[in-house]
């Protein structure tokens, strides 16, 4: 049930690129919202670091956002 | 965006007393022309001039980075905190706009992103023009010195006063240093100390047709002469000329403006404000400038 | 159009005295004198300040500094004591690089993946090689779940990427890392490129990352499945994986931006944990011995990552979902949200945090082995490959101080979450019943940073 839902969510998201992917958009002198810092892609790249070291620790998953890699011992 | 010229100074003997010291500023052609033989000190001298005028260049250029306004730009919406150059020109802009009755402003930059003066008959439609016109106005900003706030949309655009406080700037600071008559010309926008005692320096105002034949020669012999025109920037369509003065109030050229205006005054900011401000009286310029008691010539 | 003579350009500005001209000009006039006037003495201060520019002063040009300290603790196991520092610089050409340090140091008690029994239980430390005698062994009461409480550990990682434009509209990323612990070194390098398109609107990026492990064990390397009271070891163990990463990034209106990622990664080697054991109980579930776990030696991965963010005024949300599944048939999937509310005066933000994980066991993870059945050859009872799931909140306060045009100013924050892991109970044998065989895991973090 829970699957069906994030697929449904994945699809919705795979739909939005492909039907869009060249309407949608922005024009340069519109880019102002999209320069602050929760608009980026790793805008606080320490605390997603360390969170990520701590899942990594603790869980099966790792990455998405970036590399998976742990490259600690730690699991 | 245009590609940033090499900064690098030539310097060129013209005739046995006057050397001349060339560079590319503000992309623009540029000149210091000193009377002397002392080709090394000439060249120092050159080298004061060029770095005050990139210095002032770099740090309001629209397409760079690391420049003073680009900051500004990315800090949309925050009270940022400006230095006393830019709050001195900020206020001047503002005294600018208020004694032009609003003609005269710093932030109808945006405009030219849907104007491209090219010589050609494309003129932008009537509703991409409306849409910039809620970004523009300089009572928009919120500016109490030394704090602004830039709204979202609006942008700043010294193109209009830089050129013209480069030359001041760079003749405070040869002033200081240089007694000898020397002429500092950055594109066209000049000023002068005092002329060499065998005659004064002649100048040459470009013909907006015949681009490299000056038409116009005039003999300074002290203070600064700007020069605002259209000669490479202008559309037409249907026989009627569209200059690249934009009124910001409407976004739409200003009709009946002469092709160029040059005037004299003591101050280069001075005399290009005011070849500025009779351009934005279109048809009237003429009736304008007679009315500031000012030496000036026009082009139509 | 006859040149004036030398002598009118002159007269033309002296003699026009201030009482003649008309307020336009004279209001000029005052306000150029007011531009030039004050403008001189400060602009010729920032012109020294610059040619002066020392060494120093232009190797730490473009430089940003971001540092944290972070403390872990979990609710009677493991505490961590975890330091980071960023650099990072941007040249003028277009590249940068960045530079960054981490530094752990762990200690507290970890379950080693024998189960809970109704009997006292003594273990071997790792550089143990006997159960009996006082040193180099632990022991876990009745009822108690089992942990080594001597766990420690200090690890040391430095990492470096290389970010370069390679076109106007395209750029290479190249990064290695380094990590260090007393038992495990890893070496990872990876290299990604991206390209914009639709005036910026789109970015794809394509990744690739290679990383080699080497394990030595405290103790040595136990033979996996082997029985725990033989204590058969043998030499150091190796792992290597290779990851790719394909994303894309896509401008969808002034206030939006979406993100989607997939990933695939292939491990293969030595993926065992060489401390963890599983118990062997007997039909009535008294524990009768423990094995050392035994992994597949391959692993693979997928996944699919989500993640929009949208902005107005002073609020913004990040809202990413992550479906992962592997061929040791774990599934996973993690929704997180961020929310940020920046303050009236802008410069400062709190920024709270929910993140909800749930994951399904490996095919092989067993809470115990039977003893009337032959040991698997592929089991593990490490609670990390079982199925549970996690939930996080989160809270985050930052403060930005001393920003001005030519100094970054700086930003101290401050972070708390709470981590809860809540196991699926397994149906346990009758002397088993009432325990708490899997508990739950609590951890609260606490971190401070600082960017400057």
């Amino acid at each position: 049930m829970r699957h069906l839902f994030l697929k449904f969510a994945f699809l919705l998201g795979l739909g939005a690129f492909a039907a869009g992917c060249s309407s949608l958009g922005v024009k340069p002198w519109q880019r102002d919202v999209l320069a602050q810092e929760a608009m980026q892609p790793n805008g606080n790249p320490l605390d997603r670091a360390i969170d990520d070291h701590l899942y990594f620790s603790k869980e099966a998953s790792s990455g998405g956002r970036s590399f998976a890699g742990g490259g600690c011992g730690c699991n | 965006m245009s590609a940033t010229a090499p900064e690098k100074i030539v310097m060129e003997p013209r005739g046995v007393n006057l050397t001349a010291l060339r560079f590319i500023a503000m992309a623009s052609p540029c000149e210091l022309l000193v009377e002397t033989s002392d080709h090394g000190a000439a060249l120092a001298l050159g080298r004061l001039v060029a770095t005050e005028a990139w210095r002032i260049e770099h740090k309001y250029s629209r397409y760079r980075n690391d420049s003073l306004l680009s900051w500004i730009h990315h800090n949309r919406d925050r009270r940022l905190e400006l230095d006393q150059e830019t709050v001195s020109l900020l206020d001047f802009a503002k005294a600018c706009h208020e004694v032009s009755g609003g003609l005269f402003d710093i932030t109808s930059g945006i405009l030219r992103r849907v104007w491209t003066f090219d010589g050609s008959d494309r003129l932008p439609a009537a509703a991409a023009v409306k849409e910039l016109l809620p970004f523009i106005g300089f009572y928009k900003l919120k500016w109490k010195a030394p704090r602004l706030l830039l709204p979202f949309g609006m942008e700043l655009d010294f193109g209009g006063i830089g050129k013209e406080y480069a030359v001041d700037r760079a003749f405070d600071l040869l002033s200081a240093q240089c007694s000898k008559p020397f002429l500092i010309n950055l594109g066209g926008d000049l000023r002068t100390n005092r002329a060499p005692p065998q005659a004064p320096w002649r100048v040459g105002i470009e013909r907006p047709d015949n681009v490299g034949e000056a038409s116009l020669i005039l003999d300074l012999e002290r203070g600064a002469l700007a020069t605002s025109g259209d000669s490479r920037r202008y559309l037409i369509k249907d026989g009627v000329r569209y200059g690249h003065i934009l009124n910001p109030k409407t976004g739409w050229p200003v009709p009946g403006a002469p092709r160029s205006v040059t005037v004299a005054a003591s101050s280069c900011t001075e005399a290009g404000q005011l070849a500025t401000l009779a351009l934005l009286h279109g048809a009237g310029a003429r009736q304008f400038l007679e009315a500031q008691q000012v030496r000036y010539w026009l082009l139509e | 159009m006859a040149a004036p003579s030398p002598a009118a350009v002159a007269d033309a500005i002296e003699n026009s005295p201030m009482s003649k001209m008309l307020p336009l000009r004279r209001r000029l006039m005052a306000a150029s004198c007011a531009l030039l006037g004050t403008a001189v003495l400060h602009a010729e201060d920032s012109q020294d300040q610059k040619t002066n520019q020392s060494i120093l002063g232009q190797l730490l040009e473009g430089v940003s500094v971001d540092s944290a300290l972070a403390y872990y603790h979990e609710d009677g196991r493991v505490q961590a004591v975890e330091p980071v520092v960023d650099v990072n610089k941007e040249f003028s050409n277009g590249q940068s690089v960045n530079l960054n340090a981490t530094f752990d140091v762990l200690s507290g008690a970890s379950p080693n993946g024998a189960l809970t029994s109704r009997q006292p239980q003594t273990f071997a430390s790792p550089s143990g090689t006997s159960l009996t005698g006082a040193k180099h062994t632990y022991s876990v009461g009745a009822g108690e779940y089992p942990v080594d409480r001597n766990y420690s550990d200090v690890r040391g990682a430095v990492g470096a990427d290389w970010q370069v434009p390679l076109a106007r509209l395209t750029r290479m990323d190249l990064g290695a890392k380094i990590s260090g612990e007393d038992d495990f070194i890893s070496a990872t390098l990876n290299a990604s490129i991206a390209h914009d398109f639709n005036e910026k609107n789109t970015t794809l990026s394509f990744g690739v990352s290679n990383e080699f492990d080497r394990l030595s064990p405290v103790g040595g390397t136990p033979v996996a499945g082997s029985d725990y009271s033989l204590f058969e070891k043998t030499g150091n163990k190796t792992k290597d994986g290779v990851e790719a990463l394909l994303g894309v990034t896509q401008v969808m209106t002034r206030n939006w931006i979406a993100e989607l990622n997939f990933s695939a990664d292939r491990f293969k080697g030595y993926l065992n944990d060489p401390y963890k054991i599983a118990s062997v109980l007997d039909a009535a579930g008294n524990t009768t011995g423990y094995v050392y776990e035994s992994r597949p030696d391959q692993r693979s991965r997928k996944s699919i990552f989500l993640e929009n963010r949208a902005a107005w005024n002073q609020f913004s949300a990040a809202v990413s979902l992550r479906y992962m599944q592997d061929n040791w048939q774990i599934r996973s999937d993690t929704v997180e949200l961020r929310p940020r509310w920046t303050l009236s005066d802008r410069n400062q933000y709190i920024e709270p945090t929910v993140r909800w994980y749930k994951q399904t066991a490996a095919d092989f993870y067993t809470p115990w082995l039977s003893n009337s059945s032959q040991v698997p050859e592929i089991q593990s009872s490490d609670e990390r490959l079982g199925a549970f799931h996690a939930v996080t909140f989160g809270i985050k306060y930052a403060h930005k101080v001393g920003e001005q045009q030519d100094t970054r100013g700086s930003e101290l924050s401050v972070r708390v979450e709470y981590y809860q892991q809540t196991f699926r109970q397994p149906e346990a044998p009758a002397s088993l019943q009432g325990l708490d065989l899997l508990p739950p895991l609590k951890a609260i973090l606490v971190q401070v940073g600082w960017r400057f």
